[in-house]
């Protein structure tokens, strides 16, 4: 198991609200291997974000808890690691891109000021060394003029600018595993074009490891290996990419590819999922896509299904039962 | 042909000026930019470019609620954009608006009952029992119930707000409704329930819609013909089926290209532009497209090109496509 990276078993996470407690992640499970993309997609408030960010310890302490499981990252649990531990982990062997590229850099610092941070915080360097290593890295993400752009303040540039910017800041100290959540959802499809390639050259370079967040399939189609599916706080269905596409075996992957506009007849009525995502404090017992499931029969609002596993190819749904079909 | 058309889009002009303090000149930035496009009973019309390039503007401006600086917008031959404004207001009971962001556009004060009986009560429309009851089957209509009369927009999903949002504005029967990016904040299995809806309130109540989008895969799955704009200008015009196949201007193909693959085995010529839009405020000279464009020649740095027809139904904006060499000379003259 020398070539697994990450590995999160069976993670639970609990958040207080005003009315008590609500678990929004119940036993994920699932594993990244070294130099592979792994996604991760789901629908808002499927639990994608809250896994990535337990995974690089940044749950708000007071009103958050891991209830259950462990998270181990180079064969090391880090899942109860103390602040100072993590933030030797942060930005230098895990680093991570955010969503919004407005509002993830801090307005009144230049670029060049933010950008050092993580070189000050983890590499001994001289204040050349490093102006040197910034300008090179802003160079490696297509950035022109990186030799001024870093006198200047995130407000001057456009939102393509500014997310090179933040996949610059994750690659200073050359991590072994960048986590990107939702990296191009905030930008127009011509820079996401742009921004998609950019990342592909550079996790080739430097032959890193990807867990690639989006809840867009069409992305995840182009960038990712293997892909986990997330629905309500669950995984439930993990499979290699082609895989997936071709013979998705979850009822809710199956609908959520069937609903593509592409996968439709021009101006035909498109396949949909009836309802709607539960809240998180709407779930009870058995499946949590059994009130949405056109297969759905009693078993399915009794019991929670395990994961059944064909190689590879694992989903959680009681159809997938070997003698049960 | 000319007949056949609901709204008229004739030199529409939207400029917003920023002032630069006392002294200096103002700054204008050409939201709109002269264009030109008409909409035809019972279609769905539909705009694409990405952000900043004036689509959700000229959708505003057809219906009034931002003033236009130019031009004219003519709806069942009458000019909207100079008619009195108690006029335009009662006119909107046939045009109506659909918005983007299903949770800015609501009140949240306002229960479902309220924001849905306001458009009956400002237009007048019924007596109050038949009003009641068009709210509970425009409800029904939309996949809502009467249970939910009496509650805050803030106990709906996403999804729902949208209904609701598609509700209040198809409850006047309108014949027009502008739809600026209605699905775009909406997760990918509720989009598909929601476009149903749009496709069948086009059916059942003979609507015309202007349906404004940056998301291509819904253009092309819903829309009849489609206009593309850059930096406040179209640049290209066609039938939705003939656009997707045979894109003509650089930027309707790169646009194209752009969008991810539906399947990870599809393999897909990219045209990847660099750079990004350029500011508004300050457009480039020539084709404004010119900066990024793979096939940019010397003539586009410095002549604007004009629409011109390049199939049938198709116009598009592109120096590629200038017949007239004599344009082109005099373009080398002067640069």
């Amino acid at each position: 198991m020398t070539d697994v990276l990450l590995e999160i078993k069976n993670l639970g996470i609990e958040f207080k609200t005003g009315e008590g407690t609500v678990q929004p992640i119940r036993g994920v499970d699932f594993f990244l291997k070294k130099g592979e993309t792994l996604g991760v997609v789901g629908e808002s408030g499927s639990g994608k974000s809250v896994t990535s960010l337990t995974v690089l310890g940044l749950l708000p302490e007071k009103t958050s808890k891991i209830v259950s499981g462990s998270i181990h990252f180079e064969d090391e649990e880090i899942t109860h690691y103390s602040d100072r531990q993590y933030r030797k982990l942060r930005g230098n062997d895990i680093s991570m891109i955010f969503q919004e590229p407005m509002t993830s850099l801090n307005p009144v610092f230049t670029i060049g000021e933010q950008l050092s941070e993580p070189l000050k915080r983890h590499k001994k360097m001289s204040k050349k060394q490093r102006e040197k290593a910034i300008v090179d890295v802003l160079k490696q993400v297509g950035i022109p003029r990186a030799e001024q752009i870093i006198d200047e303040y995130p407000h001057q540039l456009s939102g393509g600018m500014r997310q090179r910017v933040m996949i610059s800041l994750a690659l200073l100290c050359e991590p072994k595993l960048l986590i990107c959540d939702e990296p191009t959802t905030a930008l127009d499809v011509t820079i996401q074009a742009q921004i998609l390639k950019l990342m592909k050259q550079v996790k080739q370079d430097k032959d890193m490891s990807m867990l690639f967040i989006t809840h867009d399939l069409g992305v995840v189609a182009e960038m990712c290996d293997r892909v986990v599916v997330m629905y309500a706080g669950e995984i439930v269905e993990v499979a290699e990419i082609n895989e997936l596409f071709d013979n998705p075996l979850h009822p809710y992957t199956k609908g959520l590819l069937a609903s593509l506009p592409t996968n439709n007849d021009r101006k035909s009525k498109l396949y949909s999922i009836k309802g709607q995502v539960p809240r998180p404090n709407e779930i009870g017992e058995g499946c949590a896509f059994a009130n949405r499931c056109p297969f759905a029969f009693d078993k399915c609002y009794a019991k929670t299904p395990p994961a059944f596993s064909e190689g590879d190819h694992l989903s959680k749904c009681w159809l997938q039962q070997p003698e049960g079909r | 042909m000319e007949d056949n058309n609901l709204v008229e889009i004739k030199n529409l002009k939207k400029y917003y000026e920023i002032s630069r303090g006392l002294f200096k000149s103002k700054l204008i930035v050409k939201a709109v930019d002269d264009i030109s496009f008409s909409i035809r009973t019972g279609e769905t019309f539909a705009l694409v470019g990405e952000s900043g390039c004036g689509k959700s503007t000229t959708g505003k401006t057809l219906l009034r609620l931002t003033d236009a600086t130019a031009g004219e917008v003519k709806y069942k031959g009458e000019n909207i954009l100079s008619l009195p404004y108690d006029k335009v207001r009662s006119l909107r009971s046939e045009l109506q608006m659909v918005f983007q962001d299903p949770y800015a556009s609501l009140n949240p004060k306002m229960t479902i009952k309220q924001i849905l009986m306001e458009p009956l009560r400002v237009h007048n429309k019924f007596t109050p029992e038949e009003r009641m009851q068009k709210i509970v089957d425009i409800l029904e209509i939309v996949g809502l119930s009467k249970a939910h009369l009496n509650r805050y927009p803030s106990e709906f999903s996403g999804g729902q707000r949208q209904r609701i949002g598609i509700a209040r504005a198809v409850i006047l029967n309108p014949d027009f409704i502008v739809a600026d990016e209605p699905v775009s904040a909406l997760d990918v299995s509720v989009q598909s329930q929601v476009i149903n809806l749009l496709l069948r309130l086009q059916k059942e109540f003979g609507l015309t819609y202007l349906f404004i989008s940056h998301d291509l895969s819904v253009v092309e799955h819903m829309t009849d013909r489609v206009a593309v704009m850059y930096l406040g200008k179209i640049v290209e015009t066609a039938a939705t089926e003939e656009l997707f196949a045979d894109p003509k201007h650089p930027y309707t193909q790169a646009l194209i290209s752009a969008v991810p693959v539906s399947h990870p085995s599809e393999e897909r010529e990219r045209i990847v532009l660099t750079g990004d839009v350029p500011n508004p405020a300050n457009p480039p000279s020539g084709c404004s497209f010119h900066t990024r464009c793979p096939f940019a020649m010397d003539i586009c740095k410095t002549i604007e090109p004009k629409l011109k027809q390049v199939g049938n139904d198709h116009i598009a904006s592109c120096h590629l496509y200038t017949e007239h060499k004599e344009e082109k000379e005099d373009a080398i003259i002067h640069s």
